[in-house]
């Protein structure tokens, strides 16, 4: 199930417009003449974060000139045709990750938390960007977050210089000590989305179906409140509320299916074999909730931290892990900033996507945020200064995009994930160890 | 013959209903003014109303005002908790009498003045409880744990607070409505999709799995419901390092699938030809084979090499924890896919359709007659009563309506999702009587009966047979209720007394959430997490079954392992995978469930034992005596705010000596104690950190003494604590509330019956069923 432009025919985008402009509309009171590309502005209705494992070659990763972005560095290459919406920042730091591990990279990346060191079941960390985002905006869609992965592995007790595994599995914690497992399996990724799917049709006689159970339900208790005490009718009440709360979802999702028009879905049975395609697989399923506005924030591992997986589709044979411990060996640096471009492509392939599947008049990338990056730096030390981030943003968002820009100082990662909260309409004084917002970063909107 | 002799029983009981008549009497002083003024005004008088009693207000008022006092007063003259341990206390011989005495008093007065209390008249079926009725009304085995969410537990049972009905239960019930009827009638054209079983990372898997073949190792026995006559695609992945190397692989081995205990295939898996291309490993470990509908056995396994087993027995138990500590001997299997149905062929014959197609239609006209027949034959189940011209309106519609697209089937299919969506089979209601008074005792009628009944003893919906007495009105006349009792507890269903009563009421649930330190108990893994389990639920199950003593549980030569326990134990020429029957000798340590690991092991915190939460398990689940949880502003103990070179006991010590701490912990710590000489997974020591353990402790009424074996002496001394508190707990869980101060004397009635027959398991579950809390139920005041 590989969405591509065909699966997108004008004609649905046609049928969609006239659709989609009803409802979210009215809902935001908004004056019906206001022409909606400006009322758009500044507003950021999804936040998607993209983690890429150990670090890059950073000499190929930072373009050479500050400011606005010309000539693309060799692993940004593949964001050339999009590189108008995106913005590649410098000197971005994870001072709560050190001392250096893979573990709080990963752990850090979203929390910018210090992890408790420990093996044991007492782990404890911080409330995700992501899932601070998913509390306050989440239930606005179906479901409040999603998060995914690609590795098909669970591994238990201790991973990482005497950390727990859940640092190094989970990129998102509901609490400092819920960590969110992710799910690598496209097929569940994909019922937990849109149940069996199938055609619109299909989709929407499956949804009219739920609601005449719901029905039924309905009709039953509604008669067994009848020979009951007050007491217990006042029970039933509460249960008739239930009823109308779900016919209400229901409906969410019958007016979904016609005001974000998605294409026939098929279930995914197994898992590809290729990591390309199936990290493609999962971006899709991103995009199709995006779309169908199932949800409205992601986060997404390509790989964990330490993986070892080889990348022989793109000439590297060699395991991840070793070989990001270079050693400066030049042609090393050369093979794993290969696996560094190509995730970066899989990315640009994704935003590509986003900026091509409509929504209202405009496209779905307009109102998405969307960070990519790592939680180190220069792997071979395990740092986590100057990392690998870029943000890439719909016109709706106000992100000026086409600039590289370098902070003098290394900048605390939490300002980033501040000013993303900021943006989603969630507005926080601070967050893990921020010391200010990046508002530089939307000028348009302030 | 058991039944026989539960049966024989029966004429213990028979009095009791006659308690449903009553006449009005005057209340009297249920205890002797001089004992009051010796060993209770000093502190609960009306000066110093301590713990806010007063005993002579108490005193001066009646029963019918002061009920609830004097059972708590009972209570802790039982526990022997009062009066304190340095005052003046009386004699045990005078213990005794007064609690008697009050006890009689308090008895006569409940039974002029019955409260059975009122069971919440609207109760939805729990998790487990709606799996199985699934399994009896429909022969599908359903996994409820990915179709509903967990239920909350309270009073120690996840069946009390079920009240509640949140968006998201009733959205998983509507899919789940949708999935079984799909599943069990096979009517719908469905897509393929799949489902996928993992096996935890820390299972062991170089030895036999029970259930395979003998000559395997590792891997799984799936149960799985297969929902066409079609072809599927069942696919293996093998479990890797945190390197994503496949761990083990020293070599080529042979992997098995099999289909009811047949093997289906042999695949070969070897190490990658191109170095570290680890996906080609289990690339191609997938077959597609055509499978009849039905629930079949699908087992995946390796064949068992022998040449490792030379290595095998040097090494501790292997757990991937570690890649570099505790590195697999031999390949693992991470996961089981079975994707399908492909190319269906048909519904097949399965014992479902069996069960739902007692009629067929030869013609179209037959087939709305014909699916009335269908219909109310499984509502009758489903909604565990005659079904009446009302209840088939609803599904006849859905009937009528999908038959028009997909034909009979489908119409049938369709209206099974109706029954099951309906609040008649997923809410358990009482109702007060048309013209009852308010605030009155009444019977609840024998279908209401029924179903507490089945869902007390099988945590499901009553059979058939049940059902018709019940309908007949005959349920609950004469001997037919202690007959159907009996009927019961031996039927295979009664099972779930064991993993749904036993499992919470002893904390077993809490197991699959229990992980020792890695560093400290390298070999434990899910292999002896599962054993732990089974030991306790295979010793419930023998004393269910066999209808021995309940003291059994606390005093018993015998127990039930495998090789993985017996080895964890220390006990020698246990071999095998399957669990027996043994006998112990004393220095084995092991007997009774406060020598299982299970217990053991639960109650206990990651890197050490704990003699609080170990003390609390003894007072609250076996003697009924939990001290009142911790004040909100107490302190947690600081690991590192004491010494950590001392032992706990020294520990504890230095905790105990904040008297706001001392209040309760001068109780626990030492009935925790008593089992020091169990670590923190179960295991026997006499020694620990170079010094010997010292096991010494005691109970709340000031005894003293050593050891695990002291302390089941100790509680075998007044064994009526331990019957009361385990016949409390499954009251809780027949009747689906709290106890109250009100039950109690029901409680009394029931032990007294159980002691004149050894405190046999059945005696004391008869004695609940024929209970008033269990067959009565009080109207709103």
């Amino acid at each position: 199930m590989i969405i591509t432009k065909k699966a997108l025919p004008r004609r649905t985008f046609l049928r969609g417009v006239g659709a989609s402009l009803a409802l979210p509309f009215l809902d935001a009171m908004v004056p019906a003449a206001t022409a909606s590309s400006k009322t758009a502005l500044g507003q950021t209705k999804r936040l998607g974060f993209v983690f890429m494992p150990m670090g890059c070659d950073q000499s190929r990763w930072f373009p050479k000139n500050d400011g606005k972005l010309k000539e693309l560095s060799p692993i940004l290459s593949s964001l050339e045709p999009i590189k108008h919406q995106v913005t590649v920042l410098q000197n971005m730091e994870l001072a709560n990750a050190y001392p250096g591990s893979h573990a709080t990279s990963n752990s850090s990346f979203l929390s910018a938390a210090k992890a408790k060191h420990t093996e044991g079941n007492d782990y404890y960390l911080g409330t995700t960007v992501d899932q601070i985002a998913a509390q306050n905006i989440g239930h606005q869609s179906q479901l409040p977050s999603l998060e995914l992965s690609m590795d098909l592995m669970q591994t238990v007790g201790q991973c990482d210089n005497g950390y727990a595994c859940v640092y190094q599995n989970n990129l998102s914690w509901s609490t400092p000590t819920t960590p969110l497992p992710a799910e690598a399996h496209p097929r569940i990724v994909f019922e937990t989305l849109f149940g069996d799917g199938g055609t619109p049709e299909q989709r929407k006689a499956a949804l009219q179906h739920r609601a005449s159970l719901l029905d039924a339900f309905n009709h039953d208790i509604a008669r067994l409140k009848r020979n009951l005490g007050s007491e217990d009718r006042a029970r039933v009440d509460t249960y008739l509320e239930t009823v109308r709360e779900v016919e209400r979802r229901i409906q969410r999702a019958e007016a979904n299916t016609k005001d974000n028009p998605l294409p026939d879905l098929d279930r995914p049975v197994g898992v590809p074999e290729s990591y390309a395609e199936h990290a493609r697989l999962m971006f899709d399923l991103q995009l199709l909730a995006f779309q169908g506005d199932v949800t409205r924030v992601t986060t997404f591992q390509l790989a964990r931290e330490t993986s070892n997986r080889t990348y022989p589709e793109i000439g590297v044979p060699d395991p991840h892990h070793p070989l990001s411990h270079h050693g400066n060996d030049p042609d090393k640096i050369a093979r794993m900033a290969k696996i560094n471009q190509f995730h970066v492509s899989l990315f640009a392939e994704y935003v590509q996507k986003l900026q091509d599947t409509p929504e209202g008049e405009g496209s779905l990338l307009d109102q998405t945020l969307l960070l990519y990056g790592s939680g180190i730096g220069n792997p071979n030390v395990h740092d986590h200064t100057n990392l690998p981030i870029l943000l890439a943003g719909g016109r709706a968002t106000g992100l000026k995009g086409g600039r590289h820009v370098r902070y003098e100082k290394p900048t605390p990662l939490a300002n980033l994930h501040l000013t993303l909260l900021d943006k989603a309409g969630v507005h926080l004084d601070s967050f893990a160890d921020s010391t200010g917002k990046m508002d530089e970063l939307f000028p348009l909107t302030v | 013959m058991i039944i026989e002799r539960i049966m024989s029983r029966w004429n213990i009981f028979s009095g009791l209903l006659c308690l449903l008549t009553w006449v009005n009497g005057t209340a009297e002083v249920p205890v002797s003014p001089s004992f009051l003024e010796n060993y209770c005004y000093e502190c609960h008088d009306s000066d110093s109303e301590k713990g806010g009693l007063n005993l002579e207000e108490v005193v001066d008022g009646s029963l019918d005002t002061h009920s609830s006092q004097w059972e708590k007063v009972l209570r802790k003259i039982n526990a022997r908790q009062m009066p304190p341990l340095d005052s003046d206390r009386p004699s045990e011989k005078l213990f005794n009498s007064v609690a008697k005495s009050l006890a009689t008093s308090l008895d006569q007065w409940a039974s002029k003045n019955p409260n059975p209390g009122r069971t919440e008249s609207i109760r939805r079926l729990t998790r487990t409880e709606y799996q199985n009725a699934i399994r009896d009304l429909l022969a599908v085995d359903i996994d409820a744990q990915t179709l509903l969410p967990k239920d909350e537990a309270s009073h120690g049972f996840d069946n009390i607070t079920v009240g509640s009905l949140s968006p998201t239960l009733l959205n998983r019930y509507i899919s789940a409505a949708q999935k079984i009827s799909r599943l069990a009638v096979g009517a719908s054209k469905v897509k393929p999709g799949g489902r996928t079983y993992r096996i935890p990372a820390d299972v062991t898997q170089e030895e036999h799995v029970e259930g395979l073949p003998l000559g395997t190792r590792g891997g799984l026995l799936i149960s799985h419901t297969f929902s066409h006559d079609a072809e599927y695609e069942i696919r293996v992945r093998l479990a890797r390092d945190r390197n994503e190397v496949v761990e083990g692989l020293n070599g080529t081995y042979d992997l098995d699938v099999l289909i009811d205990n047949k093997r289906v295939q042999r695949f070969k898996v070897a190490p990658p030809k191109i170095k570290r291309d680890y996906e080609s490993v289990d690339r191609n470990l997938a077959i597609r084979i055509p499978v009849k509908a039905g629930l079949h056995e699908v087992g995946v396994t390796f064949v068992d090499q022998s040449d490792a087993l030379l290595e095998r027995t040097r090494q501790p138990y292997n757990v991937a924890f570690n890649m570099h500590r505790h590195p697999r001997l031999s390949p693992a299997i991470y996961q089981v896919s079975i994707n399908g149905p492909f190319d269906i062929e048909g519904a097949g014959e399965t014992e479902s359709r069996a069960k739902i197609f007692i009629d067929y239609p030869e013609s179209e006209d037959e087939e709305d007659a014909c699916a009335e027949r269908i219909l109310s034959n499984l509502m009758r189940r489903a909604f565990r009563r005659p079904i009446s011209p009302d209840d088939l309106v609803q599904p006849m519609q859905f009937f009528r309506q999908h038959k028009l697209e997909g034909g009979f089937e489908q119409g049938i299919e369709s209206a099974l999702g109706a029954i099951l969506i309906s609040p008649k089979f997923l809410f358990k209601v009482e109702k007060d009587p048309m013209d009852a008074l308010s605030d009155k005792p009444y019977k609840i009628s024998d279908l209401e009966l029924a179903t507490r009944l089945s869902f007390f003893l099988w945590s499901s919906i009553p059979d058939d047979l049940l059902l018709d007495l019940a309908a007949r009105g005959e349920l609950s006349k004469g001997d037919e209720l202690a007959k159907q009792t009996a009927r019961m507890l031996m039927d295979p269903k009664a099972e779930s007394l064991v993993t749904n009563f036993a499992d919470q009421w002893l904390y077993l649930r809490n197991l699959d959430s229990l992980t020792p330190d890695a560093r400290l108990f390298p070999d434990f893994d899910q292999n002896l997490r599962d054993a732990f389990r089974k030991e306790t639920e295979l010793f419930f199950r023998n004393i269910l079954v066999k209808d021995r003593s309940v003291l059994e549980f606390l005093e018993c030569d015998y127990t039930f392992l495998n090789e993985r326990l017996a080895r964890h134990y220390g006990i020698s020429g246990i071999l095998g995978s399957h669990f027996r029957k043994v006998a112990l000798k004393p220095e084995m340590h092991r007997g009774g469930i406060l020598r299982h690991g299970s217990i053991l092991s639960v109650t206990s915190y990651a890197t050490r034992t704990s003699p609080v939460i170990r003390g609390h398990w003894i007072l609250g689940n076996l003697l009924g005596s939990p001290p009142p949880p911790p004040p909100p502003d107490v302190p947690a103990l600081e690991e590192t705010s004491v010494d950590a070179s001392l032992s706990i006991r020294e520990r504890l010590a230095e905790h105990r000596a904040n008297a706001a701490c001392a209040q309760c912990h001068d109780i626990l710590d030492p009935v925790g104690f008593v089992l020091e000489n169990y670590d923190a997974v179960g295991r026997w020591r006499e020694m620990e950190n170079g010094q010997p353990v010292d096991a010494t402790g005691g109970f709340p009424d000031g005894s003293k003494f050593v050891g695990v074996q002291a302390l089941e002496e100790a509680m075998l001394k007044r064994p009526e604590l331990f019957v009361q508190t385990m016949a409390e707990k499954l009251m809780t869980y027949a009747l689906g509330r709290g106890i109250e101060t009100y039950d109690a004397p029901a409680i009394r009635e029931i032990i007294r019956h159980a002691e004149k027959d050894d405190f046999r398991l059945s005696s004391i579950i008869l004695g609940i069923v024929h209970s008033k809390p269990f067959q009565m139920r009080k109207t709103l005041p």
